[in-house]
């Protein structure tokens, strides 16, 4: 029977199962993300770099194509922690800008249409929701972060050989680990933002300050009290410290990887508490 | 031969000496009570002046307030420690405007019938389903922000029982609805009861509209329940309330009431309410009258109306006649 025709039944057939419930949202977010131009735009602007390097990859493998070149500079232009750190410095920075463009769109929505407390009288916690929509910008992220490093530094093994890939396995570990954590920021930062200003393009805006105003107030620091330490209110200037650490590059001056990654910690933390805070299905003022 | 005693039925509200603060301010006082029954298909109303604590009693049943003390169940299950089980058996429609502006109706619904559990395919169906039933067929397709004010009310109905709950929390559902649209609304929340078996909580602070689709209303004032009462079972009673208006001397009239097995109370300058149980018919009232010199100005005989209890319940009206006699017997 037409469904206009039948009225209305109660469903009483099997329900899915929690992980299912989970993903109801990161699906649906991620349709909506895509729909807006921008964000599938910025997307492809992203490989630009990832196929360059590529390229990168397969001509420092192929040693007839080398040949007319100086020997310096042929041993200049090797895939190593330094290659992959670069690679990993122009992907974070889209993240960046993919991020502020992407993040505010999924909280602020909910809560200046007072949607949260729709979904929270179905049994979804708001523990589910705050990871659910982490897990729609860290998917979004993944596809222009680590899987094409992942994806890069499977073709330098598959070019170069098992001896290559026996002797810089920590360079993919180190690379999957180091963006992670980077999304991770990029993400709470955002959620963070959108929580609190309702307004997408000030709540982007406010996640890109929130990166430039705290690297200035760092490099204030340091220049008034003649200090190196400051750095570590800087959350891009630590994830940049720790990933030196894990890809085995030259580290710049300043605090060292324990300390930023302890910075890191207390940031990530802080953030949660802030969204904690403002996730919530009624707003009580005391 | 043994018998197996009667299960009794799960109340659809079960309040244990709840206690809720915001802040630093207790909003409910301790109050305990069971409400409906599970599975019947009755609705209760939850009635009010604002203030009272209705909204934090609803937040508190879904889960979003956390009670200082005592405890809060749903159909058998605590609010806080089961709240997600609670959650899936419930369908709640918020007061505000609560939805996602940039989705389509359908999307919506769909998302929502999701997250509570039904698989993609039958949420789908469902949607297309309910946004019918309610009325917003045509335009289930047009993104929610479009939709004026009822057709956002109907939609928030919609996402309520879109996934079937055995308990509709509404809260305020015919605020803003003009006259037809309120009748709409008003249908709908009755067929859910009567026809599919739904219990309903309403909050509202149109009498009228508790009075025309509840079978129990609970009163608020200052975080207590100051009443409670059964209106199927009033809407049934037999019990014919009088308003009588007399000249004369009436101060003997209550003394005589209950010789002919009527009760009554003054309400000054002669104007008297009586209750006629079954089987006493108004003309002892005329008889009675007469006996006590009384001439009588005016009697018209009507039943107490949900408003009259909400005003007696804030202290606004005299005591229904039934009402003391009762509580003069229990004295």
């Amino acid at each position: 029977m037409a469904v206009y025709k039948r009225g209305y039944r109660p469903y009483r057939g099997p329900l899915t199962g929690r992980m299912a419930r989970f993903l109801v949202l990161p699906r649906t977010a991620w349709r909506r993300l895509y729909q807006q131009r921008l964000v599938p735009l910025l997307t492809m602007l992203a490989f630009v770099w990832p196929l360059l390097c590529a390229g990168f990859i397969y001509l420092t493998n192929h040693a007839t194509l080398l040949q007319g070149l100086d020997r310096e500079f042929r041993q200049f232009i090797q895939v190593d922690a330094s290659f992959f750190a670069t690679f990993m410095y122009v992907q974070a920075g889209f993240a960046v800008f993919l991020a502020a463009l992407a993040g505010p769109g999924l909280i602020a929505p909910d809560l200046a249409n007072n949607a949260l407390p729709l979904y929270f009288s179905r049994p979804l916690t708001r523990w589910n929701y705050g990871l659910a929509r982490m897990t729609v910008l860290v998917g979004m992220l993944s596809i222009i972060t680590w899987v094409p490093g992942l994806l890069l530094f499977a073709l330098q093994a598959g070019l170069a050989g098992g001896w290559w890939l026996r002797e810089n396995w920590t360079l993919g570990a180190g690379m999957v680990v180091g963006f992670l954590l980077w999304l991770v920021v990029l993400g709470l930062v955002s959620m963070a933002s959108s929580a609190y200003v309702k307004w997408r393009i000030v709540a982007g805006a406010v996640s890109l300050a929130f990166f430039f105003i705290l690297a200035g107030v760092a490099e204030m620091i340091d220049q008034v009290f003649r200090v190196r330490w400051g750095h570590v209110i800087d959350p891009a200037w630590s994830v940049n410290r720790v990933w030196c650490a894990l890809l085995g590059v030259d580290p710049p001056r300043g605090p060292g990887a324990a300390a930023s990654a302890a910075a890191l910690t207390v940031i990530i933390l802080l953030l949660v508490l802030v969204i904690e805070r403002k996730l919530r299905p009624v707003e009580i003022v005391s | 031969m043994n018998t197996i005693p009667p299960i009794p039925p799960t109340p659809v509200v079960e309040l244990d000496n709840l206690k809720v603060r915001l802040g630093r301010r207790e909003i409910l006082h301790g109050i305990s009570c069971r409400l409906g029954a599970s599975g019947t298909g009755k609705a209760i109303g939850l009635l009010g002046p604002n203030g009272a604590g209705k909204s934090t009693l609803i937040l508190t049943l879904l889960g979003f307030l956390r009670p200082s003390a005592g405890h809060a169940r749903i159909l058998g299950l605590d609010c806080q420690h089961s709240s997600g089980e609670a959650r899936a058996r419930v369908g709640y429609m918020p007061e505000n405007d609560s939805f996602i502006g940039e989705m389509s109706a359908v999307a919506f619904l769909r998302q929502m019938a999701e997250l509570s559990g039904l698989p993609p395919d039958a949420a789908l169906e469902k949607a297309h389903e309910v946004l019918f039933h309610v009325g917003l067929g045509e335009a289930r397709y047009r993104e929610l922000r479009t939709y004026s004010y009822g057709m956002k009310q109907m939609a928030k109905f919609a996402q309520a029982i879109v996934h079937g709950p055995e308990l509709l929390i509404l809260d305020e559902p015919t605020n803003g609805l003009d006259p037809s649209a309120r009748a709409r609304m008003l249908t709908l929340i009755g067929e859910m009861k009567e026809t599919q078996g739904m219990s309903v909580l309403v909050c509202s602070h149109l009498l009228r509209d508790i009075e025309q689709v509840c079978d129990q209303a609970v009163i608020l004032k200052d975080g207590l329940i100051v009443h409670e009462c059964n209106l199927e079972e009033d809407r049934r009673s037999n019990r014919r309330f009088v308003e009588l208006e007399v000249t004369g001397d009436d101060r003997h009239l209550r003394a005589a009431l209950p010789g002919i097995g009527a009760d009554g109370v003054p309400e000054g300058g002669g104007r008297w309410r009586i209750v006629l149980p079954a089987g006493v018919e108004l003309e002892a009232i005329w008889g009675l009258a007469a006996q006590q010199n009384l001439l009588i100005r005016k009697l018209t005989h009507r039943r107490d109306t949900l408003e009259e209890i909400f005003l007696k319940a804030m202290g606004h009206l005299a005591q229904t006649p039934g009402d003391s006699a009762a509580l003069e017997g229990q004295a």
